[in-house]
């Protein structure tokens, strides 16, 4: 059983947003020690100067794992990756503005040309998000096969794997490097911080100093 | 030991259907205690035991509360009536049921308890079990703070008294959302995206989409919390007359709750939903710091019957309560050597000891008391700790 004094655990996801999140984190007061920022460190639990947090750095996609299950109190989390796990035991307070991109529908341009999508009953679709592009697809009376990936989506048109991905777009240049076109917007994207709903309740003081902190960073912006 | 054989018989009859589990000694003890110490407590407070069947037809299950539990319930044929029956993945209805029906004449308030097992087509998203054992207790036929005070603080009783420690209820209004959107003039083709938002304390999405209820609705949420804090921020706020008495309730049975068990910790959330969805009333969820889910969930809820009924009731998940329980010391056991009277048995059983018989006249008893894990022997007529002879045998 946790200690009621143990640190709460932030979790980071890896990669590509830890550059954008780094100076709202410092913002927030969030001091990671040294090692944290060297990617080439292979450590994954870092302290802060602050003994009551500590942050752990996992896949963008497990820090909604680490949340629910409550092995994190606190993560920094994509938006896209809440709607995928949407998951009662997840809040998440704060918008916090950064990683921006969309969840888009996309296809081969020749395809989106020549069809009539009210004719759909049944579509094939890569993505990594196989829960949003079911329920997308559903709400409209069409059932999606979904194919998972975990990367690379933009190959499976070219090589016939299906015709059509589910993926996040930032600029479209790497949609267009292979011949694809954004049909349907599903939802915008951004990192939000996002918080276990027991540690709300049993740790409220705690937990609500670290949201009202990381609102204030995301206002100061 | 050599490691089981991968193609033996024997090994594949061990794997059993997913979520289902064999309990075991000395888990299996440990929870049936449990459970009846609850379900003990429960009854000192003069709510009567109750046993409803494992299944009974679908359309009696899904009445009511029931009606969320379709997608999760197991059904099969009664080849008997040729109706569809259900396995139940929840007590409360049926208690529900026996209230409105077989006890329906009984004056009111009624108090029933139960304990069961529930059983689950999909597993929860934080319990891979989809068999589950619940204790729970309804308050029938009495709608006051005294009442939901009651059902909460029998929560805390029962959890304290199975050694549960940092405690702590999150009490909570579901009815105030639904009621308070159309009161702020927000009509239905808006919000269900944005209650989606309330659930998930999305406040950039709830400015977003509530317009000029967005100042009321982000006061609401940043009231979730401890319990002194939350109470000064929900009596500031200027909200519509149709829900005021939602949040009165929601105050008065905090501070009811506080005053009684000044120990447990105490938090509100006015805009919990989620979950809570048929609760006509207050809400309660119960946790223990560090233990992962929830201790238990309870509230409001009306009771079909001739007339409607409101009643409060609790229901505890026994494998999160495990959880959250010290486990239990190992148990002394003491070894009788074949040949020991009947009698002397049975005297030392009636002094709380538990004792193993040896069954075999050649065995050396010492080794054999240790062999089926005895931690005492019975010598001369005295019990004598295993590990004192053993200590004077390497001297």
């Amino acid at each position: 059983m946790m200690n009621a004094n143990e640190p709460l655990i932030l979790a980071v996801p890896k990669g590509r947003i830890l550059k954008e999140v780094g100076p709202l984190m410092a913002r927030a007061g969030v001091e990671p020690e040294a090692d944290f920022y060297n990617d080439t460190s292979r450590r994954l639990q870092f302290a802060t100067g602050d003994p009551g947090l500590e942050i752990i750095r996992v896949r963008s996609f497990d820090t909604a794992t680490f949340l629910a299950f409550g092995a994190a109190h606190l993560a920094i989390c994509g938006s896209d990756v809440l709607m995928e796990f949407d998951h009662p035991e997840i809040y998440s307070p704060v918008d916090l503005k950064v990683g921006r991109c969309r969840l888009s529908v996309a296809e081969p341009i020749e395809l989106a040309a020549n069809e009539d999508p009210r004719r759909w009953s049944h579509l094939r679709i890569a993505t990594k998000y196989p829960n949003v592009t079911r329920r997308h697809f559903a709400a409209r009376g069409v059932q999606a096969e979904c194919i998972k990936l975990n990367g690379a989506m933009e190959l499976a048109p070219r090589l016939g794997l299906c015709r059509r991905i589910v993926d996040l777009v930032q600029t479209g240049s790497t949609l267009e490097a292979n011949g694809l076109v954004e049909v349907e917007k599903i939802a915008e994207i951004s990192s939000r911080l996002a918080i276990n709903r027991a540690a709300l309740k049993t740790r409220p003081n705690a937990v609500n100093m670290w949201v009202d902190r990381f609102r204030e960073a995301t206002l100061a912006a | 030991m050599s490691p089981p054989d991968k193609q033996s018989a024997l090994t594949r009859r061990a794997l059993l259907p997913a979520g289902l589990r064999d309990v075991l000694p000395p888990d299996a003890a440990h929870e049936a205690m449990t459970v009846e110490s609850l379900i003990g407590c429960f009854e000192t407070h003069g709510y009567e035991r109750v046993k409803p069947p494992l299944v009974e037809f679908e359309d009696s299950l899904f009445s009511g509360p029931g009606a969320a539990m379709t997608e999760s319930t197991f059904r099969l044929m009664d080849p008997v009536s040729r109706r569809m029956m259900g396995v139940r993945t929840d007590v409360t209805v049926q208690v529900a049921r026996i209230a409105a029906t077989r006890l329906g004449h009984l004056p009111r308030p009624l108090r029933l308890c139960y304990s069961g097992e529930v059983l689950r087509v999909t597993p929860g998203d934080l319990n891979p079990e989809r068999e589950l054992v619940q204790v729970g207790a309804e308050l029938v036929g009495t709608d006051t703070v005294d009442a939901d005070a009651e059902v909460i603080l029998l929560a805390a009783d029962g959890l304290r008294k199975v050694g549960v420690e940092r405690m702590s209820v999150d009490i909570t209004a579901p009815r105030l959302v639904p009621e308070l959107l159309p009161a702020l003039g927000i009509d239905g083709a808006a919000s269900p995206d944005l209650r989606m938002a309330i659930d998930r304390k999305d406040l950039a999405t709830v400015k977003r989409l509530a317009g000029d209820a967005a100042d009321m609705l982000t006061q609401l949420m940043a009231a979730a919390g401890g319990r002194t804090e939350g109470l000064e921020r929900l009596a500031k706020l200027a909200l519509p007359a149709a829900v005021r008495p939602i949040v009165a309730r929601l105050e008065a049975v905090t501070s009811l709750v506080a005053a009684e068990e000044p120990a447990l910790e105490v938090t509100i959330d006015p805009v919990e939903n989620r979950g809570f969805e048929y609760y006509t009333g207050l809400g309660f969820s119960l946790f223990s710091r560090g233990v992962r889910g929830e201790l238990g969930r309870g509230g409001r809820y009306l009771v079909d019957g001739v007339q409607s009924e409101s009643s409060c009731g609790l229901t505890l998940y026994m494998e999160t309560v495990i959880r959250a329980v010290a486990t239990r010391l190992a148990v002394d056991r003491l070894y009788l050597p074949k040949g020991t009277a009947r009698s002397v048995g049975a005297a030392l059983r009636d002094q709380g000891w538990v004792t193993v018989a040896g069954l075999d006249p050649d065995i050396e008893a010492i080794g054999d008391a240790a062999r089926l894990g005895c931690t005492h022997i019975l010598r001369d007529g005295a019990s004598v700790a295993l590990e004192a002879i053993q200590a004077t045998h390497k001297s």
